[in-house]
């Protein structure tokens, strides 16, 4: 059979795979490849045809094939395959690829013609049919379906040109937070970063059990296959070095421990006192509930505040308050202060403001009262004060803020209050170091509906932050829930497994639609990554983690030196061995 | 030369079935396998196995336009001629590949009767010059039709032939192999392991009371093999084909082998064609000559249809070549 589309008088490479087709349109955007006999093309694979133009170099176009398609041709109904397959009817099967076009060199947008050899393209051709060429750092994000390393412009990651991660993805199957890690340590080791590397902090909220206080742990199921795939992707197969990890305290336990069950040292606890409650007027992070911002008593909150900053006057090391003369050691006594306060007719005036009504007042006391139970563990003036409890970045690259002990109403003050320390500080300290912010579950942070502290929060540093170093590394099961001003300033744009209701929305235009169908049902692992230079998103695997995501699979414990959880209380006791003195 | 394409649709007046012209048969022997007076339908034979491999043979052809074809002297004088894209092609029907397209092969003809025609090129190929001799008792386009129809022969029993030498490559034994022509055997005898297979009956061959057990076969059953002496001498015998019995010629094929057999293996080949070729007979749904038009036959057609190319491409590449003439 000699129209088999094999070459034909032509010399062709190896790397053959077949030829463009004349059958459907082939446009400069998107063309088709008939697949020879023996050759084959899967989804994401890169491929490259090149195509004489008059008068000009030869245009070379670069693709990555979205579908494949296998039909009988020569067969007119659904049986005749049994007629086939049982050698009674002649036929020929035959596979064509769909290309989406990545990139055309020269820039000359003419449709590849009919009849051109498309080869499969290797080393330096995949590069450039993916820019990895035109990319001055890149950080890798993990292997490709060819075994080869896929990149991101780190510019589009550090505010140079670009900056936030938005990951989304049907929570358990699409390890959005181990890509998150995956994705930091990336960029902490790759090289990338260079000598900023130093100042490139990152501060992690874990909302999801215990997973993410093992990362200075190697992972026992660390194997050479595993090593290999990091070493292809130029990164140590090694835990993170320099973490720091916070936990709220016990509740209602006077010692201050960290309330976590499997990491029982190097573990801090983290909590705000009175003193700080008032002088920094974190009030109104209690109240963050997305509706509450539509309600009259806001303004209530504001007023309580502001007099609360002026009015607290910090009493012993505990972080206790007095305010007019009252000695306030518990976010309880607080509360109380605050309703007798609000309650009584001739100071309600002064606290709440001359013109606010009863009701309104009475709005803001039920939802303060509601507020007791999460925050009493956090809030607190009867705890002795510690060093590092203050929830800081400065010591560290990685400070995890483990939230999975804590109420939702809790978590959301936590964050809200973090992240506004720490743009604050960043806006103070200017634009030196980096710090990549991972928050899962961004949805309940910054609904699509509504508006609240934290999110104006998260939206400052969405619009702004870039330019202050501060990027936001999101995740999320819903991108469709999620403040469209914070998905839309997004640079880099992640997804793992959707939901297939998920996946029909327009949050997730930049999937082309076989890319939406395939995101139903990937694996573990997978994930599709969309970045401005590249016009398809890449799927990529990225390899199972080096550092320990539970208990079970701590290995080697951390080296000493990591910061300030390292210190040891003990260590300038002379050893047990020594002589006793008699 | 100095043609000219006519813009009438190629299709007028080449209407005549062109396979059986001239044909006369002196005389029918009946009693080739069994007695006259024995005839009775024969079901199929349970030693007989089919082939390893099966080769069916067929041409397709497609007249592309209809040309005058000027007198160099005086192009007032034309005379009608046919442009036409003719194609045989052997499908191999195997248990190791299936059913394939083994050998195939694109020709492109001018009929003409003009003694001064010359090849056509064209940008989509070149029609090579043939030429028809005039016959006083049919009409010229029917002559030309003939010539095609003879060219088309001569191609399928080159293909035929490539085809068997293709087999060698197969790794079978030399004699398992069967070849089935579509149409009559005539001109092809000397292949060896050859079946030619008639789909249509214009002619009735057998006389009456033998016409009658032809009607009586059941499906997979066949008549006696029978000599036909005329012109041209064969073997032949009826056989119905699996179908839905209606009309009473319905689902029946001709099958004829070459007269140079001795009658035992003519009476052998007709048991191999009845195990062999009712496998693959075609469904009423599927194809509108069922079951006679055979699925490897109806396949290898339209395999060959595909490549005798676009039509209209080939009407625009002749008027085109005819213009900067």
């Amino acid at each position: 059979m000699s129209e088999q589309s094999g070459p034909r008088g032509q010399t062709v490479s190896t790397s053959f795979v077949g030829r463009v087709v004349g059958t459907e349109d082939s446009t400069p955007l998107q063309f088709s490849v008939a697949l020879g006999v023996d050759s084959y093309l899967q989804l994401d694979d890169v491929v490259v045809t090149e195509r004489a133009v008059p008068g000009l170099a030869p245009v070379k176009t670069s693709g990555v094939v979205t579908e494949v398609r296998a039909r009988h041709e020569g067969a007119n109904f659904g049986s005749d395959v049994f007629l086939i397959a049982d050698g009674v009817l002649p036929a020929q099967v035959q596979e064509i690829a769909e290309v989406t076009t990545t990139r055309v060199e020269p820039e000359f947008y003419v449709p590849p013609r009919p009849g051109e050899p498309v080869r499969r393209a290797t080393g330096e051709e995949r590069a450039q049919a993916l820019y990895f060429d035109r990319m001055d750092q890149k950080v890798p994000v993990g292997l490709g379906r060819d075994g080869d390393p896929v990149y991101i412009n780190l510019e589009f990651l550090d505010g140079t040109r670009g900056g936030h991660v938005s990951i989304s993805g049907i929570s358990g199957v699409a390890t959005k937070t181990s890509f998150a890690l995956f994705l930091l340590n990336s960029i902490f080791r790759s090289g990338a970063l260079g000598r900023r590397a130093i100042n490139a902090k990152a501060l992690v909220f874990s909302v999801k059990g215990e997973d993410l206080l093992f990362l200075d742990y190697a992972n026992t199921r660390l194997n050479d296959d595993l090593r290999g795939d990091y070493a292809r992707l130029g990164l140590p197969a090694e835990p993170f070095a320099s973490v720091v990890f916070f936990a709220p305290p016990i509740p209602d336990d006077l010692s201050g421990r960290p309330y976590v069950t499997g990491r029982t040292s190097g573990i801090s606890a983290f909590w705000w006192t009175l003193a700080e409650f008032c002088a920094n007027e974190l009030l109104p992070y209690v109240f963050a509930d997305a509706e509450d911002e539509r309600n009259q008593y806001t303004t209530v909150i504001h007023q309580v505040a502001n007099r609360l900053r002026r009015e607290a006057t910090a009493t012993g090391d505990g972080g206790a308050v007095a305010i007019e003369g009252q000695l306030l050691r518990t976010y309880d006594d607080l509360v109380d202060f605050l309703f007798k306060r609000l309650t009584d007719e001739d100071t309600r005036r002064d606290w709440a403001g001359p013109v606010t009504g009863t009701g309104t007042i009475n709005a803001f006391l039920r939802r303060l009262r509601s507020s007791l139970k999460p925050l009493r563990t956090i809030v607190r003036g009867d705890l002795a004060d510690t060093a590092d409890r203050r929830v800081s970045t400065d010591n560290q690259q990685i400070t995890v803020v483990d939230l999975h002990n804590l109420p939702e109403r809790a978590q959301r003050f936590v964050v809200g209050v973090v992240l506004a320390a720490e743009t604050a500080r960043k806006e103070a300290a200017g634009p030196g170091g980096l710090l990549f912010t991972m928050i899962d579950e961004l949805n309940k942070y910054a609904p699509r509906e509504g508006t609240s502290p934290i999110k104006e929060v998260l939206l400052d540093i969405a619009e702004r932050g870039r330019s202050l170093g501060i990027i936001l590394v999101g995740a999320q099961q819903t991108a469709s829930e999620v403040e469209r001003r914070i998905v839309a300033n997004s640079s880099i744009k992640v997804v793992g497994r959707l939901d297939p209701a998920e996946a029909g929305r327009p949050e997730y235009g930049f999937l082309p639609p076989s890319q939406r169908a395939r995101a139903t049902l990937a694996r573990p692992g997978t994930m599709f990554v969309s970045q401005p230079e590249i016009p398809v998103p890449i799927v990529v695997d990225f390899p199972f983690p080096a550092w320990a995501t539970r208990l079970s699979e701590c290995g080697a414990p951390p080296s000493a030196g990591n910061g300030s959880v390292r210190r040891d209380p003990f260590g300038r006791l002379p050893p047990v061995n020594d002589d006793p003195p008699f | 030369m100095r043609f000219f394409i006519d813009p009438w649709d190629p299709g007028y007046g080449v209407s005549l079935d062109v396979d059986e012209i001239g044909e006369s048969i002196a005389r029918v022997v009946a009693d080739i396998e069994l007695p006259e007076d024995q005839w009775r339908p024969l079901d199929p034979g349970r030693k007989v196995e089919p082939p390893a491999v099966t080769l069916f043979v067929d041409g397709v052809r497609r007249i592309d336009a209809r040309v005058w074809v000027g007198e160099p002297a005086d192009d007032s004088i034309a005379s009608l001629a046919l442009c036409a894209s003719y194609a045989a092609g052997v499908v191999c029907c195997c248990a190791a590949k299936g059913a394939h397209l083994l050998v195939s092969d694109v020709r492109r003809g001018l009929f003409t009767t003009s003694a001064h025609a010359v090849d056509i090129p064209t940008r989509a190929g070149t029609y090579c010059v043939s030429r028809a001799d005039l016959d006083s008792r049919i009409a010229s386009m029917q002559a030309l039709s003939l010539a095609l129809q003879a060219r088309l022969g001569a191609t399928e029993i080159d293909t035929a032939k490539v085809a068997r030498a293709a087999l060698n490559g197969h790794g079978l034994s030399e004699t398992d192999d069967l070849l089935v022509i579509d149409g009559p055997l005539r001109g092809r005898q000397d292949l060896p392991r050859v079946l030619g297979y008639i789909k249509s009956h214009r002619r009735e061959y057998l006389p009456l009371h033998l016409r009658r057990l032809v009607v009586s076969l059941l499906p997979g059953q066949r008549t006696p093999v029978f000599l036909l002496e005329g012109s041209w001498d064969r073997y032949a015998w009826y056989l119905r084909l699996p179908c839905t019995v209606g009309a009473p010629w319905a689902g029946i094929v001709r099958l004829e082998c070459s007269a140079t057999l001795v009658h035992a293996d003519a009476i052998g080949m007709a048991w191999l064609s009845q195990a062999t070729l009712c496998r693959y007979a075609s469904v009423e749904y599927k194809d509108t000559r069922a079951p006679q038009n055979l699925y490897p036959i109806a396949g290898l057609e339209r395999q060959l249809r595909r490549r005798l190319g676009d039509a209209m491409l080939l009407y625009r590449g002749l008027r085109r070549a005819g213009a900067y003439r």
